[in-house]
């Protein structure tokens, strides 16, 4: 999505792993690590209807099963449904007899109809409403009592082995006081002489579980295919709806962001070049150097562990009352394959950009350098000239990638604790896949 | 990649002081209605109706060939009546589209052959994909991509979506240039 209308052709590592454009990517600035939407936690800030966009409680969404009380999908199409007010001579009711005198001017009824396939409610009977928002007629679900009643069953059945775990424990850890107790002296409480009984502990629960008659299957099911068990789950498609994150945490303003302005066609056993955009987002300036992708996780020195992220990071953990529990973590950390096929000559120069300014947009034209390396600058906008080399041997046809490491300065601007006046520029790491086409002849 | 640069006929474009780009060959009804807010392209065959109310667009907006910029109108019992249509900044309008919105929202991608229907609000940064149908009185929340006929909600946009627009619009402005006459 970097690119709006064109494919990703630039992708960045996740530290966990998997390959995403920059676009889909956050920065942690308390670990400096880099997230995608699958390592970072979310949490529903607020619910709003996307049709009168009505801000609605979650508890209200949850009650309402997330569905706006005003605005309904058309039954045919989904889309959703408008209001419309006809001048309608109210329907004489034979019930109401001599009182029909009163309301002989026309009134004003709502009715919902669909703009997109003409659908309206008078065409399942449902009756015009006087009032143009609400009071529609609400269909009771049939099996609501059953509903209830397996509630009620579960309930009661979570309450009892609630009941019973306690009442063991305090069979267990049963404080001998000073003083005899009545229940020392008959041996006996209540619970326990149920227990013995063989009794079920808690006499209201068990009506429910008592009264509870078990479903029966009333047809045959059609038995699941035979790869079911066997097929692959893709964990990426689980996720039908990604949150919007608005609190501007989003990679693109703290990483440097690589685009290809152009490049030539990579053939195999020669050399093409590759033109790259490098934009600064921050405010500060920043000093880049493109270097070699690391093999294998020892390589990559890992982010300065320094006591101000720590201890910034204790702090969230307690203001926000998360257990710590980095174990899962390590686990799922993975490498991608890196594409061999294709290597960039890494330059062996270490290039600064100056920091983002939003002024620079009315400035004159870039300044051409006359390096072999760095085409033009335009305030926080570099643009390099880079070699890849192909191998030989490189299959005709074969999608040509090339990655590299980006080194990059960054500037922590979360305030430190108060007790720690440490500098706060890091050297941090990225990798970047650039996705060059296919190998040409 | 970087966006090629189109080239256009410099006779065929009239720019004014504020950096709009407007082809001789639109169809502009009731100019007077029109606010174009500067550096606005609109390519040749786009028909803007501003002789049934005010149509106005912010910066950066690209009105692409053959689209129809039209406000719309409501039925009322006694007759009708036409709304203003008011546009956002850095909105993309596809080729042969029709946008008879109410709102259009600022940081919007439009594709083209779509047909947006009347008095529609269109929020900031939303998208809505090529070959789409949105019908009448459809309001597409923010950091929604809608696609279909009827369009309907296909997934949910990057956070990053104000800066793609701008980079977006920004560029296709730079590099739409005149043909060098010889």
């Amino acid at each position: 999505m970097a690119y709006l209308t064109q494919p990703d052709y630039v992708k960045y590592v996740c530290s966990c792993g998997q390959l995403k454009p920059i676009t889909n990517l956050y920065f942690c600035r308390h670990c400096l690590k880099i997230r995608c939407g699958f390592c970072i936690c979310h949490e529903v800030d607020s619910h709003y209807c996307a049709n009168c966009l009505e801000n609605m409680p979650s508890s209200e969404a949850r009650l309402k099963k997330n569905r706006c009380s005003s605005c309904f999908d058309c039954p045919s199409c989904f889309h959703t449904l408008s209001t419309r007010a006809t001048f309608a001579q109210p329907r004489q009711d034979p019930a109401a007899g001599d009182a029909k005198v009163e309301n002989k001017q026309a009134k004003k009824m709502y009715y919902l109809s669909c703009f997109n396939c003409r659908w309206t409610s008078r065409d399942v009977g449902i009756p015009d409403q006087p009032v143009a928002s609400g009071g529609w007629p609400e269909r009771t679900n049939p099996y609501t009592a059953r509903i209830n009643q397996l509630l009620d069953y579960y309930k009661a059945i979570a309450q009892q082995e609630k009941q019973e775990k306690l009442d063991r424990e305090r069979k267990k850890f049963a404080i001998r006081g000073k003083y005899i107790t009545l229940t020392d002296k008959t041996g006996l409480t209540g619970a326990m002489a149920r227990n013995i009984a063989g009794l079920p502990s808690s006499e209201s629960s068990s009506s429910a579980i008592a009264n509870f008659v078990p479903s029966v299957a009333s047809a045959e099911v059609e038995e699941l295919p035979e790869d079911y068990h066997l097929r692959e789950v893709n964990l990426k498609q689980g996720d039908t709806l990604p949150p919007i994150n608005t609190n501007g945490k989003c990679l693109s303003y703290h990483v440097p962001e690589v685009k290809i302005i152009s490049h030539e066609s990579v053939k195999a056993g020669q050399v093409a070049d590759l033109l790259l955009k490098v934009t600064n987002p921050t405010a500060h300036e920043m000093t880049l150097r493109i270097l070699r992708p690391a093999d294998s996780a020892e390589e990559v020195p890992a982010p300065p562990e320094d006591q101000e992220p720590r201890s910034i990071e204790k702090s969230l953990e307690k203001s926000l009352n998360l257990e710590k529990d980095t174990s899962w973590s390590k686990v799922i950390e993975r490498k991608p394959e890196m594409p061999t096929v294709s290597q960039i000559c890494v330059p062996e120069v270490t290039l600064t950009l100056a920091q983002r300014d939003d002024a620079a947009e009315y400035d004159d034209d870039p300044q051409h350098e006359t390096s072999d390396i760095i085409l033009w600058r335009k305030s926080n906008k570099l643009a390099l000239r880079l070699k890849v080399t192909t191998d030989p041997t490189a299959e005709v046809g074969k999608p040509a990638q090339v990655a590299f490491r980006l080194q990059y300065s960054y500037r922590n601007t979360v305030p430190p604790s108060a007790q720690s006046v440490q500098h706060r520029d890091h050297t941090l790491n990225t990798t970047v896949i650039l996705d060059l086409g296919s190998v040409c002849e | 990649m970087e966006l090629q640069d189109t080239y256009y006929n410099k006779l065929e474009y009239v720019e004014t002081a504020s950096g709009n780009k407007v082809s001789r060959q639109t169809v502009l009804c009731g100019s007077q209605n029109i606010v174009l807010h500067g550096k606005v392209i609109v390519q040749s065959d786009a028909i803007i109706r501003g002789d049934l109310a005010n149509v106005k667009t912010g910066r950066f907006c690209i009105i692409s060939k053959g689209s129809v910029i039209r406000p719309p109108f409501k039925k009322f019992s006694k007759g009708v009546a036409f709304f203003p249509l008011q546009m956002g900044d850095h909105v993309f309008v596809g080729e042969n589209t029709v946008v008879n919105a109410a709102v259009v929202g600022s940081y919007v991608y439009i594709g083209k052959n779509v047909v947006i229907g009347r008095r529609c609000v269109l929020k900031d940064c939303c998208m809505i994909e090529d070959n789409s149908v949105l019908p009448a009185e459809t309001v597409v929340p923010s950091f929604a991509r809608y696609s279909g006929n009827p369009a309907r909600l296909i997934t949910t946009l990057p956070e990053a979506m104000p800066d793609l627009m701008t980079e977006f619009t920004k560029s296709y402005y730079q590099h739409f240039l005149p043909t060098t006459v010889n």
